[in-house]
């Protein structure tokens, strides 16, 4: 059976990796592109989110590769994500391709169904060897992750545009071929080497301005996968911006995979986003509404400039933090930019934003020496202090 | 916010905003504050003036129910005591409304100015001792009620919401299941014209020459889309002139849902899209109906799948005329007119050639078995 699954930023490596490690015959879709998005479009309902339509795109390469199999994450609601398997099995059938789908989700009856669906899926393979196999692409998530961090802190500093990225290309494409776990730590070290030699002996970025931090929340496809989010990251970089990631896979995997005894950061750092969001939104939303939200809020208390939130147009958790976030903004003095995107979103009108958004930081850093002394005596500023104060007791 | 004491004087009066699950749970909250010794007051009908109001502050991307809901909380201030915002989790174990319902009462506490006193409740039927009855004792426990009134309270409200379902799955408009007596737009800050559609327009009967019997659509939905006139542009008044009857997935008992939803491999996990579906199914197997319309709002997230799904099974499995007819706040009246009549002269049309639902025993549908044979003779070839 040659299965495939969807994209989503650098997972493909680490599902390729578990797959291969457990002995199938994997097939990774094309890179999201321009092509693969329009047969998307073309297939997809109308208005089905963003995330769908680049899922269907990548089916329809991948079948074309010839996959038999798709692996699909679901869901129990209330995100629209839960029933992406159903709709786009009803899309694929349509079109003629009778593929299985193979949809690992929370199991609604019994934990045994998981198992079964995951013996299924490997042939039933020991428990022993699949633990070892998540194991390796842990490794390699974790390390992808680390590349990634290195990337966003040394872009705005870079030599030469675009040398920090030739240098993680490289060392993404060194950890892909890692054999072993060994292998992945010494090629992340010499990856994050490489990385760092890309940058300049500064702390100013492009044109002497010195470098803002941003903080980028939103939802998990739209943060992780480049082609989604139009190289968000890559065009704040390039204004001179350390972008910083409210959400990476390791840390999603952290917070709702692994057994919550083992990750007691996470779990805290979880429990301040909880109560960051509070006093603005007290009931989860489903996706990552709750944490938008949350997350906005501890990039403020972290110093960050200016936030932007990145959603897919029309998606129901993010639209309630976008609903959210400008009263965030009015009260901590922190500047926010909520974009949806889709299909339709022009490269040029987003850039435009971007570059203006940036701006008003820069001009929002010169008029207030430090980030901190911008709020004394503010009640924003108050406001600030009675929740770090809060924060201190929840979080280290 | 966690949900604190609200003490209210006997006699106060609560508002309830007429939009989003109003229509799904009115009898439930009105029997409640009225055993707990409150007045309610419902704002007035979704006029053109509530929902440019709902547009001013609502976030751009939420969708014309919510916006609209927004635009009733905002007529209901400076009229009454307290405003109630519900936070409908879950009306049903094992599905969700929809993710704005959950975050709908921090959106509007946040977004919405000069806001009176809200009341909170939060209805989770996900949880054990979460429910509606759940719902309405701490409702009543907050409201510094004695706990035996409370019970008698949350019982009687639940009876009247039993009786307002039963009246719903039987068929009758939801005026008539509420027991609403007095005129339609009896509410307060009431915006504009009323009931009769957001610009007021209206179809002239028309005369044509139709078969016997009126052809039968099946308007499938969330209950605040097909029941707010001034959400759905009056549509079911506008199927009416055009001779069309009309049968809701509303009018579907729960058994009848639960039935259909079953036998899928993955049931929806939202509760008014498994109805939705499950209607679609229904109305198919049925055959009961001569063509389906899905009523959605643009940008509607279990919408999008819904209707995906239950379009492409029924393309699949029949040839039912299927349409999706999105509303938003920029629909024109016009068109929206052209499309149902296109879509009701198609339907008479089939008729006309004897692909009506079969097996009605209807009088006019001309040999109802022979149609059936008909009908999936022309599906094969």
């Amino acid at each position: 059976m040659r299965v495939t699954f969807p994209h989503m930023g650098n997972l493909w490596i680490v599902v390729k990796t578990v797959l291969e490690d457990l002995g199938l015959d994997v097939v990774v879709p094309p890179r999201p592109s321009r092509q693969s998005l329009e047969a998307g479009v073309r297939h997809a309902p109308e208005f089905a989110c963003f995330p769908l339509k680049l899922n269907i795109g990548d089916f329809v390469g991948a079948l074309a590769k010839g996959a038999e199999a798709i692996v699909m994450a679901g869901g129990i609601g209330p995100c629209r994500f839960g029933h992406y398997a159903q709709v786009e099995a009803q899309v694929l059938h349509d079109l003629g391709h009778d593929v299985e789908m193979v949809v690992l989700e929370p199991p609604r009856g019994h934990a045994g169904e998981f198992w079964a669906k995951v013996r299924y899926l490997t042939g039933g393979k020991p428990l022993r060897r699949v633990i070892g196999a998540l194991r390796f692409g842990w490794e390699k998530l974790k390390a992808l992750d680390d590349l990634d961090r290195a990337l966003v802190a040394v872009r705005p500093i870079e030599l030469a545009r675009g040398a920090a990225a030739t240098a993680h290309r490289r060392a993404v494409a060194l950890l892909d071929a890692a054999a072993d776990r060994a292998g992945v730590r010494r090629r992340l070290s010499e990856g994050l080497e490489a990385i760092g030699g890309a940058a300049a002996e500064t702390e100013h970025g492009p044109e002497g301005w010195p470098v803002l931090e941003v903080g980028v929340v939103g939802e998990i496809f739209m943060i992780l996968e480049p082609f989604a989010n139009q190289e968000i990251e890559r065009r704040l970089g390039e204004l001179g911006v350390h972008v910083r990631r409210a959400l990476y896979l390791s840390d999603w995997v952290r917070t709702h995979l692994l057994p919550a005894a083992t990750q007691p950061a996470r779990r805290r750092r979880a429990k301040a986003v909880r109560e960051a969001a509070r006093p603005y939104l007290s009931h989860f939303v489903g996706g990552e509404g709750l944490e938008s939200v949350g997350e906005a809020i501890l990039c403020d208390l972290g110093g960050c400039d200016g936030v932007v939130q990145v959603a897919p147009f029309t998606c129901m958790p993010e639209i309630v933090a976008a609903s959210l976030l400008p009263e965030v903004g009015r009260d901590l003095g922190l500047p926010v930019l909520s974009l949806f995107l889709d299909e339709h979103t022009g490269e040029a009108g987003l850039q435009t934003r971007l570059e203006a958004f940036v701006d008003l930081l820069r001009r929002r850093r010169a008029a207030r020496r430090t980030p901190a002394a911008r709020v004394c005596g503010t009640s924003a500023g108050r406001r600030r202090g009675r929740l770090r104060q809060w924060l201190c007791g929840a979080s280290t | 916010m966690a949900l604190g004491a609200c003490q209210l004087e006997e006699g106060a009066v609560v508002g309830l905003p007429r939009a989003l699950l109003f229509y799904e749970l009115y009898p439930f909250w009105k029997a409640l504050f009225e055993k707990l010794g409150l007045r309610i007051a419902v704002s007035g009908p979704t006029s053109r003036d509530v929902i440019e109001a709902g547009i001013r502050e609502a976030a751009d991307e939420a969708c014309l129910p919510v916006k609209a809901f927004y635009g009733h909380v905002m007529a209901l201030r400076g009229k009454v005591d307290t405003v109630f915002l519900p936070r409908l989790v879950s009306l049903k174990g094992g599905t969700y409304t929809c993710p704005k319902l959950l975050g709908l009462p921090d959106m509007i506490r946040h977004n919405v100015g000069r806001l009176p006193r809200v009341i909170i409740a939060e209805v989770d039927e996900t949880k054990p001792g979460k429910g509606l009855m759940a719902a309405g004792l701490s409702l009543a426990r907050r409201l510094g009620r004695a706990p035996g009134r409370a019970r008698a309270a949350s019982a009687a409200a639940l009876e009247a919401l039993g009786v307002f379902r039963a009246g719903i799955w039987s068929g009758r408009p939801f005026e008539e299941a509420a027991g609403w007596l007095g005129p339609r737009d009896s509410g307060v800050g009431s915006g504009g014209e009323g009931a009769a559609g957001r610009d007021g327009s209206h179809i002239e009967p028309r005369e044509v020459a139709r078969a016997a019997e009126p052809v039968r659509v099946g308007l499938v939905g969330h209950a605040y889309n097909l029941f707010d006139p001034g959400v759905n542009l009056d549509l079911p008044r506008k199927l009416a002139r055009l001779g069309c009857g009309m049968v809701t997935s509303e009018a579907l008992t729960e058994k009848q849902v639960e039935a259909e939803s079953s036998t899928r491999p993955k049931e929806i996990f939202w509760s008014s899209g498994r109805r939705v579906l499950a209607a679609a199914t229904h109305f198919r197997r049925g055959k009961e109906v001569d063509g389906i319309i899905h009523v959605v709002s643009f940008g509607c997230g279990p919408d999008s799948m819904i209707g995906e799904i239950a379009e492409r099974e029924t393309r699949r499995t029949s040839d039912l005329p299927y349409m999706l007819l999105t509303i938003d706040e920029h629909t024109a009246e016009a068109g929206l007119v052209t499309r149902l009549e296109a879509f009701v002269d198609m339907l008479e049309r089939r008729r006309a050639r004897g692909l009506g639902p079969a097996g009605s025993g209807r009088e006019g549908a001309a040999g109802p078995a022979m149609t059936a044979a008909v009908d999936r003779g022309e599906n094969s070839a």
